[in-house]
Formats: structure tokens, sequence, C-alpha cells
């Protein structure tokens, strides 16, 4: 009896340790809590994207839920998502977009404020523009400062301006209903 | 030929070595001291988007980003520890290699000397129990086949 609980113990061993592994199979790196989860926005100034004169802070989120989408006519994703997005705001969602171009590097080059927002016009009279406004993230220092490592990324902001939700690649049904709504739909209730 | 060959590869590496260098150039520090900071910390901090890179070594625009931060902060003369809490806060505690010690991570330290300890003791335990218990009997019975050898 003795005897069979020894042998037991490299067997009980093995099947935690496969357990473990075997779970990491399906676990993902790039999914971890960003650490602003429930802390208002950053402060930031900047610019609309359209309109250069026109700048927005962290106060324009108040008073509403908002999903703040990081996007960029660079990234293939966002164009993926773009007609999602497009979809959720005909049901009603107050989706504002953070761009960021990608050719524009602070210690370089200057493309004009004129060419990126061409691009945009082109890709959004395409694809449909999902955008109450965007924001121009132009040194992507907002960007830095909400943890945005890539695009497209969202954010769930409540009414108070906190962050609720960070959520790292697109939006679709599938990760809307699972992830978002719960949420969101508790936050437009209140 | 062949040492022409080995001069050519040599030359190239030396060009590009030359290359790799000068990137880094666009940051100018105040002082030495400072440098050695930067590029210890940019050898320390993770890059978020390629997660087995340090921001040092990846090309990816956040990695770009983060070293361009990293040198703002230091021109703005903070130390090390606050440039780091600095990126912790942005990125949680994944963005620096060393983890924090917590009762989470704990384990991390404590399950290597755990199973130094729990093998020692297995170890010492199947030794007592496995020590033949020789009788004089059998060392009388050696000592005479040792004997007759001689």
């Amino acid at each position: 009896m003795k005897k069979i609980a020894v042998y037991l113990i490299p067997l009980g061993l093995f099947l935690g340790l496969s357990v473990f592994l075997f779970q990491g199979l399906f676990s993902d790196p790039r999914d971890h809590q960003s650490s602003l989860l429930n802390k208002s926005m950053p402060e930031f100034v900047l610019p609309d994207l359209m309109n250069i004169e026109k700048t927005y802070t962290q106060d324009v989120f108040l008073g509403k839920v908002t999903l703040l989408n990081v996007w960029g006519v660079w990234c293939i994703t966002c164009a993926i998502e773009l007609p999602y997005l497009k979809q959720l705001q005909d049901e009603g969602k107050y989706i504002v977009g953070l761009y960021y171009d990608q050719d524009i590097d602070p210690d370089f080059g200057i493309k004009t404020v004129q060419r990126v927002q061409q691009e945009v016009k082109d890709k959004l009279s395409q694809l449909g523009n999902p955008y109450a406004y965007n924001i121009f993230d132009v040194k992507r220092n907002l960007s830095l400062d909400l943890g945005v490592t890539g695009a497209p990324e969202t954010y769930l902001i409540d009414q108070q301006g906190k962050i609720r939700l960070h959520h790292i690649g697109d939006i679709n049904p599938r990760v809307w209903n699972k992830k978002f709504a719960p949420i969101y739909d508790a936050l437009v209730a209140q | 030929m062949n040492r022409l060959a080995h001069f050519l590869i040599l030359l190239t590496l030396v060009c590009f070595s030359s290359l790799v260098s000068a990137t880094e150039d666009k940051f100018h520090f105040d002082s030495p001291q400072q440098s050695a900071l930067f590029l210890e910390l940019t050898k320390e901090l993770r890059c978020p988007k390629c997660q087995n890179q340090n921001i040092a070594d990846s090309d990816a625009m956040i990695a770009v980003d983060l070293r361009r931060k990293v040198y703002e902060l230091l021109q703005k003369d903070y130390d090390r520890q606050q440039v780091i809490d600095f990126m912790k806060q942005r990125y949680g505690d994944f963005v620096y290699y060393q983890p924090p010690v917590n009762p989470m991570t704990i384990w991390l330290w404590l399950l290597p000397v755990l199973f130094i300890f729990i093998a020692l003791a297995g170890i010492v335990i199947t030794r007592k129990r496995q020590a033949p218990e020789i009788s004089n009997e059998q060392l009388a019975k050696a000592q005479a086949i040792l004997e007759r050898d001689e």
C-alpha cells in the first residue's frame, strides 16, 4: 500500500505539470490587464485630426460612455475592424478615434498634416467612418501614457472619464459580446 | 583568393559595426554616467510588442518610442528607479525584466529552494533505509575470503 503511494508521486507530479503546461498552450502572452484600469484618463492636450486648430483635453470624455479606438491607416487589422466599428456606431455607441501616424518620427521626418488627413479621408470614405471625431496623437505621447503597444487597441471610458477596459487587438462580434458588452451595458444602464 | 574573401568579409563586418553604433548617436548625453544609465535601462526594459526583446534590441515602433521616452526622462534628471516606475505605471510590471516580489511571484524564489530541501530529505531517507546491516558473521566470512586469496 505504501509502495503504491510512492509510485503515485511521480505520476501525480507528471499530471500536475501536464495540466500546467497544457493550459499554457492556450494562454495569450499579450493578454495582460492594463495597469491603467479604473484610473482616470491621463492628461493631454491634443488637436483634432481634421481640424488642427481645435484641441481636446482629458475632460472631453466626461459625461458619456466612450470607446476610444487607437488606429492608423497603415494598420491592416484596423481596416478589418472598421466596418464592425461602423456597425457598433449605427447601434448607438459613441466611438472616438485616437489616431497616430507611423511615418512621423519626432526626431526626423515630417509628413504634412494635409497628407495624413487625405489618407484618413480616403480610408474612411472607403470603409465607413465610425468616429465622432479623431484625436491626433502627433508624437504618440498619449499612446505611451495609455500603455498602447500597437494598433488596433480599444479603451472603454466611463462617464467619469475612467478607463474600464483595455483591449489589445481588433474588436469583432465575439470580442464585443464576451468582453465589452457586459461592462458597456452596465455603464450605460447607470 | 581565399584571403581576399576573408578580407572582404572582415571589411563588410567592420562597416556594419560602425553603422550599428551610429544609430544610437542621435541621443546626446551630458555625461558618460547618463549615457551608461541609458544603455543599462534600455537593456532591462522589455518591449511590450515583441515580448522576447528588450527595447534596446527591438525595432518595433513602440520600442523606438520607449527609447526616446527614456532619453527624455533622463534629460529631465529622472534617476534609474524613477524611469522604471514611470514605465511600470503605464505598461505594468511586465515592462521590466526583474519581477517584483509579491505573494504571487515569491514562488519563483521559494520553489527551487523547496525542491532542493525536499530532494535532499528524500536522498537522506532512502539512504538510511537502504543501509545494509552487516552482521559479524558476514564480516568474518569476508575476512576469510580475503585471507584465502592472499
